[in-house]
């Protein structure tokens, strides 16, 4: 899952880059809004975390802007918790609003149901077979035994198993997993679907030639 | 209470005023006609008299008056007899039952016309010696009612005797003749008068007390709509305003002045609402990033190096919290006026010089050059406060200058004012945010810089200082030359 997080203070925002990213997501950081707005354009984000006082452009003028284009889930953070700016961001096309300051634990649940969400799944448990992903906890099962998988392979699992039934490109999984700092070699995802199908069995992901990879979504 | 109501004091002002108007008028009014009614009835009486005692041209007069000779008692006797039966044969005839009496020199009642009540006692009316019958003079016990008199230079009375009217006058023969009638009819069309007088009285009473509380109630109407709109407004709607309908009145000015209280009032707790808001909103962020931090740091193990990074990342966001704290704290006082600021003789030359030699290396390291003009500036002050305001000043003109930019400075005396002037060639500030750059929080860009540290206050603060001095603070801009901050202080 690739995040994108807009804020203007360097030390909130490096902080929130650093504890999203150790909780498995790919994550991108804007100072601006302007440079918000790119990104948000430019890149297919999973969830994009805004502030909404920002230089430049403001998170409301950025989110006008990008809901032409984009139904990205937003997060909006704010400082000022009175109602008509909670249903002036909720109306604006946010998703979802979370009041600084907050807690890390709440932020990460937040993300994980707007993801969802936008996945039209509302469990945090996606059942795939005998194979169960728990989103919120991060950990997936097969026949009730753990499977052990790197960070990586969780993340490439988990957006597979949201986008059941679709086939999803290498270019996609490039975007949605790796984020702007990461200079991976187009190898490492192949790599990395061939261990996930030592682990979950290798029928459980299938490869579209030409296309790309998609897990099929079963009973 | 309702009589301590305003509109209740009128009225009950109102009702006896016009009580007491009626009644006067009223009694007067009755007065007056039941005068007349009397006077009516004594001519009527005297007329009776006249018509009773004329000779009549079928009798033969009495030989005393024929011949001018002593009159013969006996004879006139017999006349007046003769009259008071030809009367009560008349009178028979009319609604009006008049009665007379004679009586004679000794008191014994000579003649009665039938119908007379029995009880009429002897009239006390002493006959006039220096009157005669043919002597004109006038009468000097009372005066009758009539123009015409029977027996000229005698003495009359007009009597009322329970419901009866009586005149009575001292004939020739020091006799005396009464003539009355009962005056039921009149007394009871009195009665309907003082009737009517009433009912009338009593509604014009009414008719007075409906308009006067209309007219209260009207006078009233525009203070409970002050009392309404005011108590709204104490229950917390400051944007409710009185509707001046008459703005002409005493009532509308007290509205337009209440009105533009309240609009100032908004105005004030506006201000102070977005006041405490922003200041909220500055230290949530520092709050997150602390909280942020600490619990990612928490989350696992970690090297020590990750610690370090937290906890410096943590000193940072509390170093900003203690600056806009003593910000806050500092326009607070400003604010109540409790911070007493000294007054002493200081220069503000000097100041200035030492808040350059601050400054100066973070000018060197960006490149701006510093051009001083301080000649001697001697004011009373806080030094203390006036070296903030300096600080101010100059790390604006530094932070908002452009790399290799210039700053000039100078301060002087003149025309009995102390001034500092400071111009920067920053980009320069916008002519829609040049009247707002003092205000809290305001921020042109809307957000808070990039770097940091700036709270957002320093130009409110310097602006407090100076005007806590007596003096004044003006900013004017050439947005993309130069920008200057001019401070004049009384001497």
């Amino acid at each position: 899952m690739r995040l994108l997080v807009v804020e203007d203070e360097p030390d909130l925002r490096e902080t929130l880059k650093r504890a999203l990213r150790e909780n498995g997501y790919a994550v991108d950081g804007a100072a601006d809004g302007k440079e918000g707005l790119y990104k948000a354009e430019t890149y297919e984000y999973d969830a994009i975390v805004l502030d909404i006082m920002l230089p430049g452009l403001d998170g409301w003028e950025l989110l006008g802007k990008l809901r032409r284009t984009r139904k990205t889930p937003v997060l909006m953070l704010t400082a000022r918790d009175n109602v008509p700016d909670r249903v002036r961001g909720l109306d604006g096309g946010a998703d979802d609003y979370l009041v600084k300051p907050f807690d890390l634990g709440e932020l990460l649940a937040r993300l994980r149901a707007v993801i969802r969400r936008s996945a039209s799944q509302a469990d945090s448990c996606v059942e795939i077979g005998e194979v169960v992903i728990d989103t919120a906890a991060r950990v997936v099962t097969q026949r009730g035994v753990p499977v052990v998988l790197t960070p990586r392979e969780y993340s490439l699992l988990e957006f597979l198993a949201l986008h059941q039934g679709e086939v999803v490109t290498r270019t996609a999984l490039y975007e949605h997993l790796y984020d702007e700092n990461d200079d991976s070699l187009s190898n490492t995802l192949d790599v990395h679907v061939s261990n996930l199908r030592k682990k979950v069995g290798h029928d459980f992901i299938t490869t579209r030639r030409g296309h790309g990879y998609c897990i099929e979504p079963r009973a | 209470m309702i009589f301590n109501s305003i509109r209740w004091r009128v009225q009950a002002w109102h009702s006896v005023i016009l009580v007491l108007v009626l009644a006067g008028f009223g009694f007067t009014a009755y007065h007056v006609a039941r005068d007349n009614q009397l006077r009516r009835v004594d001519q009527e009486l005297e007329q009776h008299f006249i018509l009773l005692f004329r000779p009549q041209p079928m009798d033969s007069p009495p030989a005393a008056l024929r011949h001018g000779g002593p009159p013969d008692p006996a004879e006139i006797l017999a006349h007046i007899r003769g009259a008071i039966q030809r009367a009560a044969r008349f009178d028979a005839t009319q609604a009006n039952s008049f009665y007379h009496i004679l009586w004679s020199t000794n008191g014994n009642v000579a003649a009665r016309s039938p119908g007379s009540p029995m009880d009429v006692p002897y009239p006390q009316l002493a006959r006039s010696p220096a009157a005669d019958f043919s002597n004109a003079g006038e009468a000097n016990v009372a005066t009758p009612p009539a123009p015409a008199r029977p027996f000229p230079g005698q003495p009359s009375l007009a009597r009322t005797r329970k419901e009866f009217r009586e005149v009575v006058h001292v004939g020739p023969f020091d006799d005396r003749l009464l003539v009355g009638r009962s005056m039921a009819a009149d007394l009871a069309s009195m009665r309907r008068l003082a009737f009517w007088l009433v009912i009338a009285g009593a509604a014009v009473l009414g008719l007075g007390l409906a308009g006067g509380w209309w007219v209260a109630s009207r006078a009233i109407r525009p203070i409970e709509d002050i009392s309404a709109t005011a108590a709204k407004i104490a229950a917390g709607d400051l944007s409710q305003r009185i509707s001046l309908t008459d703005t002409e009145n005493e009532l509308g000015h007290l509205a337009g002045v209440l009105n533009s209280t309240f609009a100032r009032l908004e105005s004030a707790f506006n201000n102070q609402a977005r006041f405490t808001s922003d200041a909220s909103h500055e230290l949530r962020t520092p709050v997150s990033t602390i909280l942020l931090q600490t619990q990612t740091a928490l989350s696992r193990e970690r090297p020590s190096s990750e610690y370090q990074e937290t906890l410096e990342a943590c000193q940072r966001a509390a170093q900003r919290m203690r600056q806009l704290i003593e910000s806050l704290l500092a326009l607070a006082r400003l604010d109540a006026g409790q911070e007493l600021l000294r007054r002493d003789e200081c220069d503000l030359s000097a100041i200035v010089g030492r808040s350059i030699e601050l400054i100066r290396p973070l000018a060197t390291h960006r490149g701006i050059t510093i051009q001083t003009t301080l000649s001697k500036a001697l004011c009373r002050g806080d030094a203390t406060r006036l070296a903030q305001v300096s600080d101010n000043l100059l790390t604006n003109a530094v932070n908002y200058n452009q790399e290799g930019g210039e700053i000039r400075i100078s301060t002087a005396n003149a025309q009995g004012m102390v001034t500092l002037i400071v111009t920067n060639t920053g980009a320069g500030i916008a002519a829609e945010d040049l009247p707002h750059i003092f205000e809290r929080f305001y921020r042109a860009d809307k957000a808070r810089t990039s770097n940091g540290g700036h709270s957002g206050l320093g130009l409110a603060i310097t602006k407090a200082i100076v005007q806590a001095h007596g003096g004044a603070i003006t900013a004017r801009s050439e947005p993309g030359s130069r920008t200057t901050f001019t401070v004049s202080l009384p001497v």
